[in-house]
């Protein structure tokens, strides 16, 4: 029925710039190299044969991690910088307006669309609100405690009177008590960054079929192209 | 209230006056001791007070049994190590894991070095101020202390005059800096100290060079452990995996090197014990001739679990063997089962624990304990500043042990009383050398009995103890030597290490020969991890506060009838019971079942 | 007055010249000018020995007998040129009250002035009396001696951390020396036992520079502690190499391989076991085939096995550790995820349906 009224979409909005989609893949990999190499840090692979000089597995593994855990950092940094001199859009997943009333109607509305009680879902230029508040607490906020007991155990190993020693390190470890506390808490926040990655994925594919604006192709051109020419429901 | 006699033969009169001595010093751990003495000044009724606790049983439940080792052996870092080995063997008991033999070979050397620096450390630094003066060694003619040495011990070699007179002037100028440390109020002009100034020089001699010498003994541990004190254990063996000469031996933590290194320092203990320990115990006793008290229990009542297998698991085959000796019948020795739920029972009617009824002993594995610190109407002073106790209430953190209901000694003298009694060769020759030499140096004619009843005799069963392991364990390194060379390489038994494959219930106990005396861990698992774990340990029993019967226990009976030269000055007092080398850390560790129900802790 | 530092140094070898230098050097390090050189040098020919007084609360005394296994400088140099070790109930001639007069006598003549070591910690349970001295809670010897002392050094992990006895659920609330006293330096040298050759250097470094050393944000002294075990220990080129003891005496426990994935605690464990070894340099955990167990660290017994990489979280109720929890998480989300899927295609037919009647 609300098919029938679409004639023809609206013109597309361009959403998202350049260095946000830049991040967001570069991000998206460095993840993915993380969780990997992160695990097998963890729970090493069965030891391999020959003379200790002649092999560097783990020694590579852990070098992939660190790398990618600069680029993991950088990246996080540069975004920040873009969120204060990009778009709206590029402000959404770190300010929440929780002092916005319609803001929590519109959460509300997306967990009653996700639980197949609201028929229709709204239109959203930018984020939904509920994608706001899931990036915020589990990506924002997972980002900021890697990089922070990433770097806090990097500079166990660079040593006192290094930078990561020096930022990290010398407060995080006698916050959390001791070493073996931080490493147990950046393995469960990977697995928390795990599942949030699971949910991602999954809703933006979702979306991209199931609701009034494009998802997936948005993070590669720019562009938010709309299914029909309704009133948008955020401010953005 | 004044006379009153225990069923286990002593008098006591509570009557005369009171001495009080908290805390007693050169002890691990805490303890207090209230005395009387009567108008000649001689103890005619003795409480001894265990003044700490520390509930390490209760920590111990609900984790992996694997890991219970390191807890309990922080019961002590005197006797470190023996209680890791009674966890392991309790774990191992529990799960039926036997152990290859060369894990047992070197948990042996690692148990009997452990005996040699604790005897050693326990006579030179902790009792050696009950018979030595140091002060008095400044009178002492170097020339004669140098003959002194060469005659009690011809193949030491630290003997010369000019090696007295160096140690001389360096006590000297210790003792002039006014800064007397240690030494600091001794009570150096009583008349309690017998020995003649050289022997006290010698004795102070010997006091520093076992100082240096202990430290390397303790290697042993470093080498099969990693570290000392607190060396590492693993249920199902040992973790020091051995390399002779396959690639990469050099970095494996046992090679030749590392097996060469262990058989220098058990020479070392060797030569320690034969030429400056056990002479140096017979010379002191014979100054001290005229002063054979403090036998009291030690010669009624002795017992321990038994020692030191040739072959593992098979007790008979013990070089120490167990067994209970009562009321000084040394033709009948009573064997021992702490499996026996009618042997082995606490009670703590005069413990600061309580009972569902507090007449009744528990067996281990059933043991229940629930603080409760209160003090009897006749103690003087308040809960928090305690002046006097009243040994007919509750007056002691230490449980009171008993087999059969029989109060016992355990310890290197029980040791070699059930070993000689048994007819251990090794260690009646020990014994009868040890007392020829005795009459011949005081030129008396005493007996073995005579010489071992006694506090002199607890302090030389010790030594002889110290000798008789540091020689065992050259035939455990020689041992270990054969199996490797037949191809023997394993060190642990792995096929229990996955809890999935234990059985869902399971119960074991662990029994070593600690060097206070006989060490039992009970261990309950349920579902892979611990449900209940008891140590009953050497001073709990020696320690031990009145049972409900009134008997008494080791510690009390000692010090009996004893005369004191200056009731002020406790030196006989601290004698008798440091002949014990008390350890109160292992013996008020304990805590059971019902003790959570204390554990409001409150997180600041 | 005993031999003064100069004279220990002279015993121990060190010519005159060497001597006078190291004051220079000290006096260049202390940020004075050379004319202080004299000065310092003077006043290690004549200055008395510290006094010490080293108690002992709820502890298993290994820090004690870690303390005399020390081997350079030995211990009886310590006892007797170095400190003056008036109090210490293990070793102490006196006892009873001839030994508690000893803590007052102290404290009226070096008021400020002496170092108080402390071993093991009090409890504040059972009004304090799970330790007692002199009839008397520990807590209040331990508090009134240190409202005197100058520096406290909380020997091991009792007196620094808190150690077995205050594990879960720590039944007598035994508690670090660092919440019982206030406003007085604390140096804490954790381990059980710490190093012999690290308490003797802790010592021996502030009676000879007559300082407190260094301290990270711990309390701990840099020198020893600012680096982890697994940074300098000599099997890490096979942890790099990915070569490691599976299970206990299997061929990379005879090739000495990592023992990473059996525990060990060297990567997360700040301590000298790996530099300065155990007993004179003899060996130390790693090297005899055991993991570290993390003795060093703060509330090492609550966690987790010592033969498990992945610590436990006691939060969760049931002990799981990290990949249990994450993973039973990412299990859980990833299987709701499918649920969402299916229910989605099937509202999405029926929406098709609709649209399509």
């Amino acid at each position: 029925m609300t098919g029938k009224a679409v004639l023809k979409s609206e013109p597309a909005v361009y959403v998202y710039e350049a260095p946000v989609r830049l991040w967001h893949w570069v991000n998206a990999l460095s993840i993915t190299v993380l969780c990997i190499s992160g695990y097998f840090i963890g729970k090493p692979l069965p030891s391999v044969p020959g003379e200790a000089s002649e092999n560097f597995l783990l020694g590579y593994i852990r070098f992939a991690h660190f790398a990618a855990g600069y680029i993991f950092a950088i990246g996080f940094l540069f975004r920040i910088y873009w969120a204060l001199v990009g778009n709206d859009h590029a402000r959404q997943i770190f300010v929440l307006p929780l002092f916005n009333r319609s803001w929590w109607g519109g959460v509300w509305h997306e967990i009653k669309w996700y639980s197949f009680v609201a028929r229709e879902p709204r239109k959203y230029t930018g984020h939904n609100p509920l994608a706001v508040l899931t990036m915020h607490l589990m990506l924002v906020w997972g980002t900021v405690f890697m990089i922070v007991t990433g770097f806090a155990l990097y500079g166990e190993g660079t040593g006192m009177g290094s930078w990561q020693y020096d930022w990290f390190s010398s407060w995080v470890i006698p916050l959390f008590g001791q070493s073996q506390d931080v490493h147990t808490w950046h393995r469960l926040v990977m697995w928390y960054i795990i599942c949030f990655i699971i949910v991602h994925v999954y809703v933006a594919i979702r979306e991209d079929i199931m609701s009034r604006q494009s998802l997936v192709s948005s993070m590669i051109s720019g562009w938010r192209t709309f299914k029909d020419n309704r009133e948008v429901d955020d401010g953005h | 209230m004044s006379l009153t006699s225990t069923p286990n033969g002593f008098s006591l009169d509570s009557g005369g006056r009171r001495v009080v001595v908290d805390p007693i010093t050169r002890i691990e751990g805490h303890m207090r001791c209230e005395v009387n003495v009567d108008d000649n000044n001689i103890i005619r009724n003795a409480v001894s007070t265990g003044t700490m606790w520390r509930g390490l049983e209760v920590i111990l439940k609900g984790r992996d049994p694997r890991d219970a080792w390191a807890f309990v052996e922080r019961i002590c870092g005197v006797c470190t190590g023996c209680h890791a080995l009674a966890s392991v063997r309790a774990v191992e008991d529990a799960l039926d894991i036997r152990i290859p033999p060369n894990a047992h070979l070197i948990r042996e050397m690692m148990a009997k070095t452990l005996q040699v620096h604790d005897h050693v450390v326990h006579f030179y630094h902790l009792h050696a101020l009950d018979w030595v003066n140091p002060i008095n060694t400044l009178k002492a003619d170097p020339k004669a202390t140098s003959l002194l040495q060469q005659s009690v011990s011809p193949h030491h070699p630290l003997s010369s005059p000019g090696y007295f007179r160096d140690i001389q002037t360096r006590i000297r100028k210790f003792v002039e800096s006014g800064q007397l440390g240690p030494f600091k109020n001794g009570y150096w002009d009583n008349p309690a100290y017998k020995l003649s100034p050289e022997a006290d020089l010698m004795a102070l001699a010997h006091y520093l060079e076992a100082l240096d010498l202990q430290k390397d003994f303790v290697k042993v541990h470093t080498v099969f452990g990693g570290k000392n004190p607190h060396p590492n254990y693993l249920v199902g063996g040992v973790p020091c995996a051995i390399n002779m000469d396959d690639a990469l031996a050099a970095g494996a933590p046992l090679n030749m090197e590392r097996l060469n290194f262990v058989m220098s320092r058990i020479q070392e203990m060797v030569d320690f014990c034969n030429n400056v320990y056990v002479p140096d115990v017979i010379a002191i006793a014979s100054f001290y001739k005229d002063w054979l008290y403090g036998g009291g229990l030690g010669a009624k009542n002795v017992m321990d679990y038994g020692a030191y297998p040739k072959v593992n698991y098979d007790k008979s085959t013990d070089q120490l063997p167990g067994g209970v000796i009562l009321n000084g019948n040394w033709d009948e020795i009573m064997p021992v089962d702490p499996r026996d739920a009618e042997q082995v029972q606490e009670f703590v009617a005069h413990s600061w624990y309580s009972y569902p009824d507090d007449n009744a002993g528990l067996h281990p594995w059933d043991g229940v304990t629930e603080p409760n610190y209160t003090l009897g109407p006749k103690a003087k002073g308040t809960a928090t500043d305690i002046r006097q106790v009243d040994e007919e209430a509750k007056y002691s953190w230490i449980k009171a042990p008993r087999w059969r209901g029989h109060a016992v000694e355990v310890g290197p003298l029980s040791r070699y009383t059930l070993a000689y009694a048994q007819g251990v060769e090794y260690v009646q020759q020990q014994v009868q050398r040890s007392v020829a030499a005795f009459n011949q140096l005081a030129a008396t004619e005493v007996g073995a009995k005579t010489v071992l009843q006694s506090t002199i005799g607890r302090t030389l069963a010790r030594a002889l103890e110290a000798q008789y392991c540091a020689d065992m364990m050259v035939d455990d390194w020689n041992e270990l030597m054969g199996n490797i060379k037949a191809g023997d390489l394993h060190t642990a038994n792995m096929e229990k290490w996955d809890p999935s494959s234990w059985p869902a219930q399971a119960k074991g106990v662990g029994t070593v020969a600690a060097p206070r005396g006989a060490l039992g861990h009970w261990i309950k698992i349920s579902d892979g991890r611990i449900e209940n774990y008891q140590c009953v340990v050497p001073t709990t029993w020696n320690g031990s506060p009145r049972d409900p019967a009134g008997n008494i226990g080791a510690f009390e009976a000692s010090l009996l009838n004893t005369p004191m030269e200056r009731p002020e000055e406790p030196v006989e007092i601290l004698r008798s019971l440091h002949s014990f080398d008390p350890c109160l850390a292992c013996a008020t560790h304990v805590m059971g079942e019902d003790g959570e129900e204390l554990c409001e802790v409150q997180v600041r | 007055m005993s031999e003064t530092f100069y004279e220990v140094m002279r015993r121990q070898g060190i010519t005159r010249r060497s001597f006078m230098k190291y004051c220079s050097l000290t006096a260049a390090a202390l940020g004075l000018g050379p004319a202080f050189a004299p000065k310092i040098a003077h006043a290690m020919e004549t200055k008395p020995r510290i006094p010490v007084i080293w108690l002992h609360g709820l502890e298993c005394t290994c820090c004690s007998e870690s303390f005399i296994r020390s081997a350079h400088p030995l211990a009886k140099d310590v006892i007797l040129s170095m400190v003056s070790l008036d109090y210490d109930s293990l070793v102490m001639a006196a006892a009873g009250v001839q030994a508690e007069a000893i803590i007052e006598e102290t404290i009226e003549k070096y008021d400020g002035n002496f170092l108080l070591a402390v071993e093991g910690n009090p409890p504040l349970n059972q009004d304090g009396m799970s330790c007692i001295i002199g009839g008397k809670p520990f807590v209040e010897q331990l508090t009134h001696t240190a409202k005197h002392c100058k520096a406290i050094i909380s020997w091991g992990s009792c007196a620094s951390y808190g150690c077995v006895q205050a594990a879960k659920p720590n039944p007598t609330r035994a508690t670090p020396v660092h919440k019982v006293v206030h406003g007085k330096p604390i140096i804490k040298v954790p381990g059980c036992p710490p190093i012999a050759e690290v308490m003797t250097g802790v010592l021996t470094y502030m009676v000879t520079f007559d300082r407190l050393p260094q301290l990270d944000r711990q309390g701990r002294p840099k020198m020893f502690y600012s680096q982890r075990i697994h940074d300098k220990c000599y099997r890490r080129p096979h942890f790099d190499a990915g070569q490691f003891v599976e299970s206990w005496d299997d061929e990379g426990a005879r090739k000495g391989y990592c023992l990473y994935k059996v525990g060990c605690k060297g990567p997360t464990t700040y301590n000298a076991c790996s530099t300065i070894r155990w007993n004179e340099g003899t060996s130390f955990p790693i090297q005899a085939g055991h993991g570290c167990i993390g003795c060093s660290e703060d509330g090492f017994w609550d966690k987790g096995s010592w033969y498990a990489r992945l610590t436990d979280i006691k939060q969760f109720g049931v002990e799981r550790n990290a990949d249990q929890v994450g993973g039973t998480a990412a299990a859980v989300v990833g299987a709701a995820t499918a649920a969402h899927i299916a229910a989605s295609a099937v509202k999405r037919a029926m929406q098709k349906g609709d649209q399509n009647s």
